[in-house]
């Protein structure tokens, strides 16, 4: 596999380097934390950055959150953020939709940025007296097909197209493939370029990827994540191509020929659309969390979880976890603490939550491993941003179950019910498996054992001034003390 | 903790049927789902119960200790039919002076009962409150440990339990109310067992702690400045005998604990055990040799020096109180030490103040 070139490498370095050398100057003022908050898309990001800074600016109920529960936390709002030329997130319309519409937030479509300041009471005297009692978070919210575009930095044309292709032909994938390959197969590549043949190899490429994505099949390794969702680039050319057959890629292709056309849009794509987005956001994070909606995948099946863990493990290979010395940390940035988080942890019972980490950590394995040999600080959780549900026991037929009450979505279906978003139900989703590679081998056939719905979000109590209540969640508290604990010390 | 039979994990809640049971969902404005309603009432077939649960499903009672098997304790019966005989031989004596009384005159007889009563009365008082006394310390000691294992196996049934029985512990004392309050809330949410035995360290205990170390403290700052000006050496001994005793005492009591003179003598057993298995030097080791190897204790007139050793006794015997005391481990917290203490004695001489720094500084050896 050809690698990135070296020149290009090591001008991304500098400027790394060069950038972090003035956000250090920034930081003697008033320190920040880039909190990378990373996950696929519909993991959970934007209700996760949502109840964090609901959560922190209202002063919820954080327990395990060292510096909120001894009140130590002044104050927390939002600041203007430090990148003008990126739209802000927009958090109160997001609280504003979940709270008085009980609808989560729509599926994010762009880039956005916040920064929250906090102003603490160090616990520690030599701080409190040399220290500033404030903190810069700085957040990032984005769409999550996007992630999928990191692995490609180090691939060229050639590779994409193998590994593509070879997705494609399994056999799980076979049936929404066809119409795209049927279009591959009557593309010739090394006839003359021609936009119509460009165009319709794109779109049905893109249909293809939109198809697995689907609930039923629930895949996650699907780059490139802009063909998902396109952000303004709707029909730009760099979006205009498709992987094709290596077989006809064999030598280079001839000049004007469809291969060197698709080749160069690659190339285009990747310098122009990936390398800033992954530079200006993920290059220099100081703490991560990594989101991973495991549950949607168990519904799905063995082969969704396989390619969620695949998907994760290429994605997780682009970031640099690891510690720096005080000395070069001018320099350079690493992430030194990596939170995993199963999210939607309230859609099952919590006697369930032990089982569904022992997933989430056998899922993303090589990531923890690899983190872990750097020296970074790992954890696992099972969490919710927003609980949307309540616990319960069920007694049917003489038999006692533990479950979980809430409000499914409009559309959600249980054994051939469909709801309509206004009843409550009590759902027993199934037993989870104490060994997580249960869930990991077994062929499609099988029908998965366990079954979770998407519930609305809860209904809140407003107090007779209107002020709402804290967002009710599970192990938020947990996380974000892992997360900005030590900071805030 | 558990015995061999259980499954190792000792996590009850975790059980479930072997077979697979399949996902289910019933509606809750369905006619045939009963909401809340009253567990006794029987089912029909068909019909669902679906009680929500607020603090946690199942009310699993912690685990408790095993107690040794002991061989025939011949020295308990000896006390016992001794006990017996003495009692009996009192209670003759009694009855003799009684019946004396009345043959001498009547209204002598009739007060002496009065007496008899009142006497019998007492003991009944003195017996139950030793029983309760002794109940109590048991119970924290079984909070104690089921607090322990909660935090160790992350258990969330035996945590939960732990908690419950240690707010019920602290019903009667309204200056826990706040924290008793916010235990109550927390028990309500999905948070693990460790996290929930730290949030009761926080919440509930740290107030007490912070009021046990000052106990010490006052103990500690008494005895090394009544060994410093007493004329003999017996005064000193009892004085320190004295306030170690009355550490224990008033420690026990601030975390709950009412000891009679049973308990009492439990309770200094325990401390005693406590202070053999630790050494209790760990800390305080380090601390002796810095202050006297620095050479502090010498410009100090002797009496003075000999104040310090005693105070530092005390000091270890009242942290050992706490650990014994404390109805929870230290788990988040760390533990008061030596030093914590005595830095309060050496508050105006800064250099005993920097020694301290540094053997506070030094890593703390594990025991």
């Amino acid at each position: 596999m050809a690698q990135r070139n070296f020149l290009s490498r090591l001008g991304d370095e500098l400027r790394y380097s060069l950038d972090n050398l003035t956000e250090t100057v920034g930081d003697l003022a008033v320190p920040t934390v880039r909190l990378g908050v990373t996950g696929l898309s519909r993991a959970g990001k934007t209700v996760f950055i949502t109840a964090l800074i609901h959560n922190l600016v209202n002063g919820g109920r954080l327990p395990m959150f060292d510096a909120s529960a001894e009140g130590r936390i002044a104050r927390a709002a939002l600041e203007p953020q430090p990148d003008d030329d990126v739209p802000r997130f927009d958090v109160e319309a997001h609280v504003e939709t979940l709270l008085n519409e009980r609808l989560w937030p729509q599926s994010t479509r762009r880039i956005s940025e916040l920064r929250l300041t906090i102003e603490f009471e160090s616990a520690s005297l030599l701080s409190r007296t040399l220290g500033r009692g404030r903190l810069h978070l700085d957040i990032v919210d984005y769409p999550g097909e996007w992630l999928l575009d990191l692995p490609l930095l180090e691939k060229d044309f050639r590779s994409f197209c193998e590994e593509a292709l070879a997705r494609a032909r399994d056999p799980a994938r076979a049936d929404v493939a066809a119409p795209f390959l049927a279009a591959l197969a009557a593309a010739d590549a090394r006839a003359e370029a021609a936009e119509p043949t460009a165009r319709l190899l794109a779109s049905r490429y893109t249909d293809y990827l939109g198809a697995c994505r689907a609930d039923e099949r629930a895949l996650s390794m699907l780059p490139p994540g802009r063909f998902l969702m396109p952000g303004d680039l709707e029909g730009s050319p760099a979006l205009t191509f498709a992987p094709l057959d290596p077989a006809t890629l064999e030598g280079s292709p001839r000049p004007g020929s469809l291969a060197a056309m698709m080749e160069r849009r690659f190339e285009a794509y990747k310098k122009h659309i990936v390398r800033p987005f992954f530079r200006d956001h993920f290059a220099r994070l100081d703490r991560q969390i990594v989101l991973v909606d495991a549950l949607n995948a168990l519904n799905a099946g063995p082969a969704a979880l396989r390619d969620l863990e695949a998907a994760l493990a290429e994605i997780l290979a682009a970031f640099r976890p690891g510690r720096v010395s005080r000395l070069f940390s001018i320099f350079t940035r690493r992430i030194d603490r990596i939170l995993f988080a199963a999210t939607k942890a309230d859609h099952l019972h919590r006697a369930d939550h032990d089982r569904l980490e022992a997933i989430l950590k056998r899922t993303v394995a090589r990531a923890i491993e690899r983190a872990e040999y750097s020296g970074a600080d790992v954890d696992a959780l099972a969490l919710a941003a927003i609980r949307a549900t309540r616990e319960a026991s069920v007694t049917h037929d003489g038999e006692t179950m533990p479950a979980i009450l809430g409000t499914p979505l409009p559309g959600e279906r249980v054994n051939g019910d469909t709801y309509d978003g206004n009843t409550e139900i009590a759902l027993f989703p199934g037993d989870l498996p104490d060994d997580p590679e249960e869930v990991f081998a077994g062929s499609e056939a099988r029908n998965p054992p366990v079954r979770f719905v998407r519930f609305r979000p809860p209904a809140l109590q407003t107090t007779a001034e209107g002020a709402t209540l804290s967002l009710p969640h599970i192990r938020l508290d947990r996380a974000l003390q892992f997360l900005i604990g030590d900071h805030l010390a | 903790m558990t015995g061999p039979d259980h499954p190792p994990d000792g996590a009850a809640h975790r059980r479930r049927p072997d077979r697979e049971r399949k996902p289910a969902a019933f509606r809750l404005d369905d006619a045939r789902v009963r909401l809340d309603s009253d567990a006794h009432e029987a089912l029909t077939r068909g019909e669902t119960r679906v009680v929500p649960t607020g603090a946690t499903a199942p009310r699993q009672a912690a685990a408790t200790p095993e107690r040794s098997p002991r061989g025939v304790s011949w020295g308990r019966w000896l006390t016992i039919g001794l006990g017996g005989l003495a009692s009996l031989a009192i209670g003759l004596s009694i009855d003799a002076l009684i019946r004396d009384l009345f043959a001498r005159t009547d209204w002598l007889g009739w007060l002496a009962v009065a007496l008899a009563g009142l006497a019998a009365m007492a003991l009944l008082g003195l017996i139950l409150r030793e029983v309760t006394g002794l109940l109590r310390l048991k119970k924290i000691d079984e909070i104690r440990t089921s607090l322990t294992a909660a935090a160790e196996d992350d258990d969330d049934a035996t945590a939960r339990a732990g908690l419950r029985q240690l707010i019920a512990l602290y019903r009667e004392r309204p200056e826990t109310a706040r924290g008793r309050r916010a235990l109550t809330d927390h028990l309500g949410e999905v948070i693990d067992g460790r996290d929930l035995v730290i949030l009761a360290e926080r919440d509930l205990l740290k107030p007490l702690d912070a009021r046990a170390l000052r106990i010490v403290n006052d103990s500690v700052k008494r005895v090394s400045l009544v060994t410093a000006i007493s004329p003999r050496a017996v005064l000193d001994l009892a004085i320190v005998l004295v306030e170690n005793l009355r550490i224990m005492r008033r420690i026990s009591a601030l975390y709950g604990g009412r000891p009679g003179v049973f308990g009492f003598l439990r309770l200094a057993r325990h401390v005693a055990a406590h202070l053999a298995v630790t050494g209790g030097m760990a800390a305080g080791d380090s601390l002796v040799s810095q202050l006297l190897g620095h050479g502090l204790a010498a410009r100090l007139s002797a009496r003075l020096g000999e104040g310090v050793i005693n105070g530092l006794l005390t000091a270890r015997v009242g942290i050992a109180a706490i650990e014994v005391c404390r109805p929870a481990p230290f788990i988040a917290a760390r533990g008061p030490n030596v030093s914590d203490v005595m830095g309060e004695l050496f508050k105006g001489d800064p250099e005993a103040q920097a020694l301290l720094e540094e053997a506070k500084a030094a890593p703390p050896r594990k025991d």
